[in-house]
């Protein structure tokens, strides 16, 4: 079986998840809850203007996206170079989709 | 003798320790990436007709806040027992890991529920089906394809769960677990989209 | 013990019994997970796909060689037109494209096979099925007609017939191939190159595979929604882009080229990659730039994704955005004219040979210029309002896929053919089939900027009498076409007469080879290296060669080779997908389930019955490291 060179050096094996217990990714499961909260709760506190709600509500999805894409999806850890490109990359491409829907279709 | 290697010296996980581990788990993260820009192309869609509700319900009439809440802590949660599953996979804990991707799917299969229970009312209360409006359309094929993979992801975990009894925790059903379990908690990061955009923005119009 | 095996190997300690699962005929073709076999079906079945769209190509032509000409009826000529363009792009250009890469990269790295054999398997064979529903057309008299663009409402509302929905729903499932093939092409590069090869050492024909698998992982993905919203729309009654519920007709379009760009960039780069094989091979020099190539395609890739709208600039979405697109569009000529320079500085003075392969090499630099240049005129929006809609818009983009892609596949099968099949083909038939295709591509699309300038529209299927110019040059357009057939036939006489002659051709064909698949025998083993090579810089065989060496250096010692087993479940599940498609096409409930279910069924029997694949021993190699 041919390899493509995964060596293993010495600071590598700190950084391995392999002794890690629970402790960070259950942080990340408190912040997620705490964001989506907030969340909900933004949306029932009359007298708030929509603009701000929505950019409120779309910057903790995002934070709490990010939040698990690092912890519990490990992209924080050693070895997660191509997904991590490939995750902007893709967010990329909605932003291009979402640009065109939300600027370039309707008309006055 | 499928557990001989289990307590190796080598340093890299189960699921990393052959390259078609390794294979799958990279092929599965650019499999994500398609995936980004196939909700994404949804969420599109529906963020441009969302307005278009051609004379029926709109989102601020039609959601229940209190039902998201409970879908969304039921989500959450099994996205965080599918966390423990690997933790008890990487301490070579096999009937962990099938306990916890066993609450996983009964979590899920609460969120699936009311999520049948949420379209149903929706077309015997309102009438508001796929064809009335522009509105109705991006919300059943964008929330549906969610649950879509929710539902493929239930029969996935669950086919998993048997194998682990069959074969016990290898160098080849590992990297299974821990693709499945990025497929899960990236349904959970669609989700948190989806309450955000579909749900809370549409409730406040 | 070898190195090979110092990796636990999920296989070697497989508690199923190993054993080989041995196909011959055309089983062993049907069942096939080898990266080579299934290049070659690839580029059978895009062969004759391209067969059956250049004959849709001449109906078109033979239809406007006259004004009011009745070969054709109007409806029967757009069913020509979008028949002509979907086959062409999807099912034969990216196909046989997937064939070289299928066939190369992997010899290219250093590697016995691509990450997923299997997924490499269902993606063919998705494409062959999802290519046969689209075609279904010709038996059940409904052809997708509205343009392989298919803008609503014309594709919605105004096209109540099949024909659409084999367009949607056809080229979902091929899309499905696609998709498979391009993870599995970027996995293989990333994760299986041999040692010693950093990715800038890799071939430029690799990293164009590369940058286009990234394409199509996100285009595809893209199109395939919108391909979904159009099924919702035609078959379940949606209403993405229904005007009169307050859909929207240019979020398709939107959607569309958000794909629709990136996907010439899918077909180009490969060109763009081939070009950067022949021309050093047959100049006898190194790549110019190599570097600089790299960094090139990187950066069309990326901006590829920015520009989509350059097709929109008549809709209005307003200055702001037309010019933001314009600028974008024309910033990519900047890294293609990079590498327009740079293959002309590998040839100079070079000691170059001008065989077929070279002379489509060379014949590509010209003429993709031109279609390129034309591409920076079409890029300012305020003078598109003119060429939008008309023939000149039609000869841009067959000069850079005519003059471009094609060019580049008829270089890489005759530069790869020997590796392929062991034999070259005929030289002279080679270069009269080059002669003809060349005058009659330019033939048929040059005088298309004029027509396109005095003002005739394209996708119309004819024009009056007596307009100054129109009869002569639609004239000459469509002989220009059939000198491409001719063209076209002798090369299928060329195979047909090669593949009589033994197989004869030395593992370093062309006597000049500088990449890894040069360095084993044409056509390769089953395991392609014995032993995995060492690769110690750019153009490794050139570099082994220069020091005096035979043999690539190996990195392993001789071992057993673990060999996948074939699997005939890709062709099921691709049947079941194709019966499942017919049945959401026809709203007949019972039988999308049971397609599915025949899918489903495959999908849990893979996954449950462990196939560890067998293994090869020293010993059955003989000493050239031929099985025996």
């Amino acid at each position: 079986m041919q390899q493509a060179g995964h060596a293993q050096s010495g600071d590598q094996i700190k950084r391995s998840r392999r002794h890690e217990g629970p402790r960070n990714h259950l942080i990340a499961f408190a912040i997620s809850i705490i964001l989506t909260i907030l969340a909900f709760a933004a949306v029932s506190i009359p007298g708030l203007s929509k603009g701000f709600v929505f950019t409120l509500l779309v910057l903790m999805a995002i934070l709490q996206v990010l939040v698990q894409l690092a912890f519990w999806m490990h992209l924080k850890d050693r070895g997660h170079f191509w997904a991590i490109l490939t995750m902007i990359f893709g967010a990329l491409v909605v932003v291009y989709a979402v640009a065109s829907a939300e600027l370039w279709t309707w008309f006055a | 003798m499928s557990h001989a290697h289990a307590e190796g010296n080598s340093i890299e996980s189960l699921e990393r320790r052959t390259l078609e581990g390794r294979n799958k788990i990279l092929g599965f993260w650019i499999f994500l990436g398609a995936e980004v820009v196939i909700f994404g192309t949804l969420f599109a869609a529906h963020i441009g007709l969302r307005s278009e509700v051609n004379f029926g319900p709109s989102g601020s009439e039609l959601f229940s806040l209190p039902i998201v809440a409970i879908m969304t802590a039921l989500l959450l949660t099994s996205s965080m027992t599918s966390v423990m599953a690997i933790q008890a996979m990487h301490r070579h804990d096999a009937k962990g890991v099938a306990v916890w991707l066993a609450v996983t799917v009964l979590l899920a299969l609460g969120f699936l529920a009311l999520e049948i229970y949420e379209f149903t009312h929706y077309v015997h209360e309102y009438g508001f089906d796929i064809q009335m409006s522009p509105f109705s359309t991006t919300f059943y094929v964008l929330v549906g394809c969610h649950g879509l993979h929710v539902a493929i992801g239930i029969i996935w975990i669950s086919l998993l769960i048997g194998q682990l009894f069959k074969k016990g925790l290898t160098v080849v059903t590992a990297p299974k677990i821990y693709v499945a379990s990025l497929y899960w908690h990236f349904i959970d990061v669609v989700w948190v989209f989806i309450f955000t955009v579909v749900y809370l923005m549409g409730k406040v119009g | 013990m070898a190195h090979a095996h110092a990796q636990a190997s999920a296989h070697s300690h497989a508690h199923v019994h190993e054993h080989k699962k041995r196909y011959t005929g055309i089983m062993d073709w049907l069942t096939t997970v080898d990266h080579k076999k299934i290049g070659i079906l690839y580029l059978g079945a895009g062969l004759v796909f391209f067969l059956i769209a250049g004959l849709e190509a001449v109906f078109v032509r033979l239809q406007l060689m006259y004004p009011m000409n009745n070969v054709l009826s109007a409806q029967q000529f757009n069913e020509m037109i979008t028949m002509h363009g979907t086959t062409m792009l999807f099912l034969a250009a990216l196909p046989i494209l997937y064939g070289f890469f299928n066939f190369i990269v992997p010899l290219q790295i250093g590697a016995r096979d691509v990450a997923f054999p299997f997924l490499n398997s269902l993606g063919f064979w998705t494409f062959v099925f999802g290519g046969i529903l689209l075609n279904l057309g010709f038996f059940t008299g409904s052809l997708p007609d509205a343009g392989w663009t298919a803008y609503p409402p014309l594709s919605t509302m105004y096209s109540p017939g099949e024909g659409m929905d084999l367009y949607s729903i056809g080229l979902q499932l091929s899309g499905i191939g696609t998709l498979l093939g391009g993870i599995n092409f970027i996995v293989t590069i990333v994760n299986m190159r041999a040692p010693g090869m950093t990715m800038m050492r890799m071939p430029l024909f690799t990293w164009t595979c590369f940058v286009m698998s990234i394409l199509i992982v996100f285009a595809f993905s893209a199109f395939a929604v919108g391909l979904l919203m159009l099924t919702f729309d035609r078959i379940f009654g949606g209403n993405f882009f229904n005007p009169t519920t307050g859909g929207n007709v240019i979020l398709w379009q939107h959607i569309f080229w958000i794909f629709g760009h990136p996907e010439v960039y899918i077909l180009i780069l490969p060109a763009f990659g081939i070009l950067s094989e022949v021309i050093p091979t047959f100049s006898r020099k190194r790549l110019f730039g190599y570097t600089s190539m790299v960094f090139a395609t990187a950066i069309i890739g990326f901006l590829g994704f920015m520009v989509w709208a350059h097709h929109m600039f008549t809709v209005g979405m307003g200055a702001v955005a037309n010019t933001l697109f314009s600028i974008a569009t024309m910033l990519i000529a900047v890294p293609t004219g990079i590498k327009i320079f740079n293959w002309i500085f590998t040839m100079w003075k070079g000691q170059i040979t001008f065989n077929t392969a070279n002379l489509f090499a060379t014949g590509f630099i010209p003429s993709f210029t031109m279609g390129g240049v034309t591409g920076v005129m079409l890029a300012i929006a305020a003078a598109d309002y003119q060429f939008q809609d008309s023939y000149f818009v039609v000869a841009h983009f067959h000069y850079v896929i005519v003059g471009g892609t094609v060019h580049g596949i008829f270089a890489a099968f005759f530069y790869w053919f020997p590796k392929m099949f062991g034999r070259k083909l005929n030289e002279t038939l080679g270069k009269i089939m080059f002669w003809l295709f060349l005058i009659g591509f330019h033939m048929t699309f040059f005088v298309q900027h004029w027509l396109g300038l005095i003002g005739m529209p394209r996708r119309v299927y004819t024009y009056l009498d007596g307009q100054p110019g129109w009869n002569e040059m639609n004239f000459v357009s469509s002989v220009g076409a059939l000198l491409m057939s001719v063209a076209v036939i002798l090369l299928l006489i060329n195979v047909i007469i090669t593949m009589r002659k033994p197989a004869d051709a030395e593992g370093d064909a062309w006597g000049d080879g500088r990449t890894l698949e040069w360095a084993i025998a044409s056509p390769p083993p089953e395991y392609n290296f014995k032993q995995v090579p060492l690769v110690r810089g750019l153009d490794p065989w050139w570099l082994e060669k220069r020091a005096g060496r035979k043999e690539m250096t190996p990195a392993e010692p001789v071992g057993p080779i673990h060999m996948p087993n074939g699997s005939i479940l890709p062709l099921i599940m691709s049947i079941g997908l194709f019966i499942a498609g017919l049945g959401i096409m026809y709203s007949q409930t019972i039988v999308a389930v049971l397609g599915f279910g025949v899918l489903i069924v495959c999908m849990v029997i893979r996954s449950l019955v462990d196939d560890p694949g067998y293994h090869i021993d020293p010993e059955e190699l003989d000493s050239k490291g031929v099985k025996a």
